[in-house]
This record gives C-alpha cells, structure tokens and sequence, in this order.
C-alpha cells in the first residue's frame, strides 16, 4: 500500500466536508448531542462477519492488546443506559480484511445516532428528514451550483417517500423464493441449488447473503425514491430485537441507486438475549478463525443496568456524499488515500 | 485449476455453467450480513453477452488455461472470422456471435489476439483502436461552425461511424472497435 495524494479532488473534498457540516446541523437542530468517542478499546462486541484491526498498548514491560472500533455502537449504547438521550457520533470506524474499492473502505466515516423511545421506523422519516435537508442545502450552497454538479439525485430520485419492501416481499418479487421457504433453512437451501447456486458446504447465512446481493440489492433505490428493505430473518438480527412472529427481526436497510446506505436496528433491550447471541457470534468467529478479541462485558451490563427503548442506525457517510454528489467511487472524494 | 472467487482478477477464463467466460471486473463485497462474496461481471466468449454474477468468496470456481496467441485475420463470411497463426500455418474459424460487431472495423492482414482453449479458437481480444481510411464523406458546409457536430462518414471496411464535419475522404481515423466511436484523426 501506499500514501496517494489526489490534490485535484479537491473541491469534492469540500462537497463532502459540507455534507459532513450539514449532518451536524440537522441533527444538532433536532437536539441528538454529538459525542466524540475513542477509536481503541480493549473490548468489542463480537460479529462474527467482521474482521477488526488489532494493535498493542505498549509502556515499559506493559503491554495490552487494543482494537479499533468497527462500529461506535458499544459506547453509544453504554451512554443510553445511562439516560444521555438521543445522541450521535460522526466519526470513524474500521473494518479489517475488506480490500479497498469504488465503495469500501477499511478506514471510513460512519454516522451513528440513536433515538430513545423510538423503533426502527421512526428513525426511517427521520432519515428521509435529513436526506431532503441534505439534498436541499447541497442544491442551494453557491459552491456547489458554481461546480455544474450533476445532482442525479434531485432528478431522478424523488426524496417525498421512501418506496417500502419487506425482505420477504422482495425474495419473492425479484428470485421467485417464497416466504415459507425463505425462513425454512432446508427449503431455502434446496431451492438456492435448483438455482444454480453452490450450498454444499455454505451455511443458510452464506447462500442467503449471496442470492440477496446477486438478485435483490441491484433492483433498490431504482424505482424513483429510496429504497427502504426491512424485516430481516432472525439469523441476521445482530443486536435488533425481534418481531412478534418470532422469525424476523426489526432491522431496516435502505438503498439509493443500488447502494446500501444505512442500516437500522430497533434496539434489543433483552440482556439475557443479547448475551446468548454474543456467545454465538464469538463461537462463530472462532470457528471462523478471526481475531480472538475479548468480549465486552459492560455492554451486557449496561443493558442490564436498563436500557431506553430506542432505535439506531449506522450510515456510511463517504458513500451518501457520492450518491449525492453522483460520484462513480468514495475515492473521488479524498484527497488523501491509502491504496 | 481450481481457485477460490475471491483471487478471481480481471482478465482470468472460467468455467461457469458449462461455458467459458471472461472475468471483466471483479469486486471483494462484504454486505455486512452473511460472509464476504465477490462480485464479477464476466464475458461469455462464445455469446459475447456480459452478465454480473456474484459468488462466495471462498466458493470455489474453476480457472481455466486460455492462451492469447497473435494472429492474422483473413476473411469472414456470414458465420465465422477466419484468423492464420504465422507460426503453424493453421487457419482457425472464430464465430461472428463472439466478437460483438469487431468484424465491422477488421481489414484483411489485421493482426490481433485469438483466445484458444485446448486448440479450439474462442474469441479475439478487441484491439483498443484501429485505424481506417475514410472511403465516403459529405463535404463540410462552410460556416457550419457547431461545435461537436457530428456527420455519418464510411471506412474502408464499409463501417459507418459519426465522426466530425473537417473529416475528408481519404483521411485515416482512429476508431474504438468496440464502441464504434471516433476518437481522432491519424496526423498527416
């Protein structure tokens, strides 16, 4: 790898910085404190899809392992047990083993904010909110319109509503699998291979993320609006809690020209359950044979402590900026990169 | 040779529902749900048809060993391209379905690369640009200064490109065979 300098990106640099600016405003406005957080710890909450970024503390013959956080999540969630109210982090996060591309990469800027008695939907019009302040202000700001942007997203995606597809909706939309085999592994995987795809060998989780990407994700945000996917199987709940019928759970995505954008939890407040799937996803990333960093135990604490109901989503900040600045790659944006 | 799909590269030949197919791009994906897949487009050498396929990336996918070796290009007729390897003499027939319009802008002598898997001619690679002389154009209307205007012109190989109004007879352009689009003038 090494140090690259794009000083010709320049004034998408400073779309983007704008765009950074005018997240704080909406948010600020809408009164989410901003906290600024660390970047190391010594404890994560184990995903097991994850790779993490290890280093070492080192003073005299002292030494501790810390890693980078690939998500604010288990600090943001600490503060809520402790009742700071709807609040925010701007910042960046890492994520270790993703070669870099047109829209990843290991370093990036992640928006987080999480809203207290709320659940996923309400923080779906609330990013709709910000998205049409955003494309707003991006249209208005003189810099911008002096810079002829091509604002595709004004034209052709209309920011008025979002368009709303369940997860179970859109397998049978768009791959023909129906519900009842979309939530029954055994069906699930017997009709992936009449499919053509290859399941020996690869979990429920491998082949539906695979079909989910091959034949779902390049129909989202093409219809006009944004796409808003959600209800997801249980499987890949993560830390959201479940529905009523007891096999999907309360996590939202949402797309704009193909690109996921964001993804939004209503946030499982179940001590107890949520100690039961870190367990899990840390047996999976064993067996997996990713890094074996400690478990952050004072996240299940916190929770315990009692926990607001709340919701919360993640977005990836460099992607939004070049959905709306109709930029081909996150790269176009920095003016510093490591390649 | 049988790799994982994530160490597929750009330009690897692989085996993929009983056909051959070029990978044209290939993209490491993690969709943060389910393990990290690969997403490729790829290139039927046969069809010329290009389509995304996403695999796992610890799925494994067979490579197979294509060679590109130089060639001259002869005739066609309505079916195939025929190309002569200089070495050996052997004349080898490439369909027209897998060159995707190449053929408009070939011209007899043309040298280019040929893909063969286990001796069996499977495609050519398009050439970046080629370079043909204009047989039929209309002359330029004084005062017409539009700029970017465009006028259909004929090459030598009787393709019909859009080229710019100061083109003439019996200039050379630079074409793009597989976009047909003009890119500049050969100096004089």
């Amino acid at each position: 790898m090494k140090i690259v300098t794009k000083a010709e990106n320049l004034d998408n640099h400073k779309k983007y910085i704008f765009i950074l600016k005018l997240i704080d405003d909406f948010l600020q406005k809408k009164d989410y404190q901003k906290i600024d957080l660390p970047v190391l710890s010594p404890a994560l909450i184990p995903e097991s899809y994850l790779e993490v970024f290890e280093t070492e503390f080192k003073f005299l013959d002292k030494k501790e392992k810390l890693y980078l956080t690939p998500s604010p999540e288990l600090f943001l969630k600490r503060l809520l047990a402790y009742k700071i109210g709807n609040c925010y982090y701007l910042g960046k996060s890492f994520r270790n083993s993703d070669p870099p591309s047109s829209l990843h990469s290991f370093e990036f800027t992640m928006l987080e904010f999480y809203k207290v008695n709320a659940d996923y939907m309400n923080i779906a019009d609330e990013v709709l909110e910000m998205l049409r302040y955003i494309n707003k202000k991006v249209k208005i700001h003189p810099p911008i319109r002096r810079a002829k942007i091509k604002s595709d997203l004004g034209l052709k995606i209309n920011l008025d509503k979002w368009e709303k597809i369940s997860v179970a909706e859109a397998f049978e939309k768009y791959t023909g699998i129906y519900e009842k085999e979309l939530f029954n592994h055994q069906l699930f995987l017997e009709k992936a291979k009449k499919k053509g795809y290859q399941v020996e060998k690869f979990s429920y989780k491998d082949v539906w993320s695979q079909i989910y990407v091959q034949e779902i994700e390049p129909h989202l945000g093409k219809n006009g609006y944004p796409t808003l996917i959600y209800d997801y199987p249980k499987e890949f709940a993560a830390l959201a809690k479940l529905n009523s019928d007891g096999q999907t759970a309360q996590r939202f995505e949402f797309y704009i020209n193909g690109v996921e954008l964001g993804d939004c939890y209503t946030e499982l407040s179940d001590w107890k359950e949520q100690k039961d799937r870190f367990i899990k996803e840390y047996l999976e990333r064993k067996q997996n044979k990713k890094i074996n960093h400690p478990i952050d135990k004072g996240f299940i604490q916190a929770l315990k402590y009692g926990f607001p109901e709340s919701a919360g989503i993640a977005i990836g900040v460099e992607r939004l900026a070049a959905v709306f600045l109709n930029l081909n790659s996150i790269n176009e944006l920095k003016v510093i990169n490591i390649e | 040779m049988r790799i994982n799909a994530g160490n597929l590269k750009k330009g690897d030949f692989i085996h993929y529902q009983n056909e051959i197919w070029q990978v044209q791009k290939a993209e490491f994906y993690s969709p943060g749900k389910g393990s990290a897949l690969m997403k490729t487009k790829i290139w039927n050498v046969k069809s010329g048809k290009n389509i995304d396929v996403t695999f796992k990336s610890v799925e494994e996918v067979e490579v197979v060993d294509v060679e590109s070796r130089l060639m001259t290009f002869l005739y066609k007729d309505n079916e195939n391209l025929y190309f002569m390897d200089e070495k050996t003499f052997n004349q080898y027939p490439v369909l027209l379905s897998s060159v995707s319009g190449l053929e408009k802008y070939l011209k007899e002598g043309d040298k280019l690369y040929v893909y063969i898997y286990d001796e069996r001619p499977l495609s050519v690679r398009a050439p970046l640009s080629v370079r043909l002389k204009v047989v039929e154009a209309e002359e330029a209307v004084k005062g017409d200064t539009v700029s970017g205007a465009k006028k259909p012109v004929k090459l030598e190989t009787g393709a019909v490109i859009m080229a710019p109004l100061f083109i003439k007879v019996g200039d050379v352009v630079i074409v793009n065979p597989e976009t047909g689009e003009y890119t500049g003038r050969e100096g004089k």
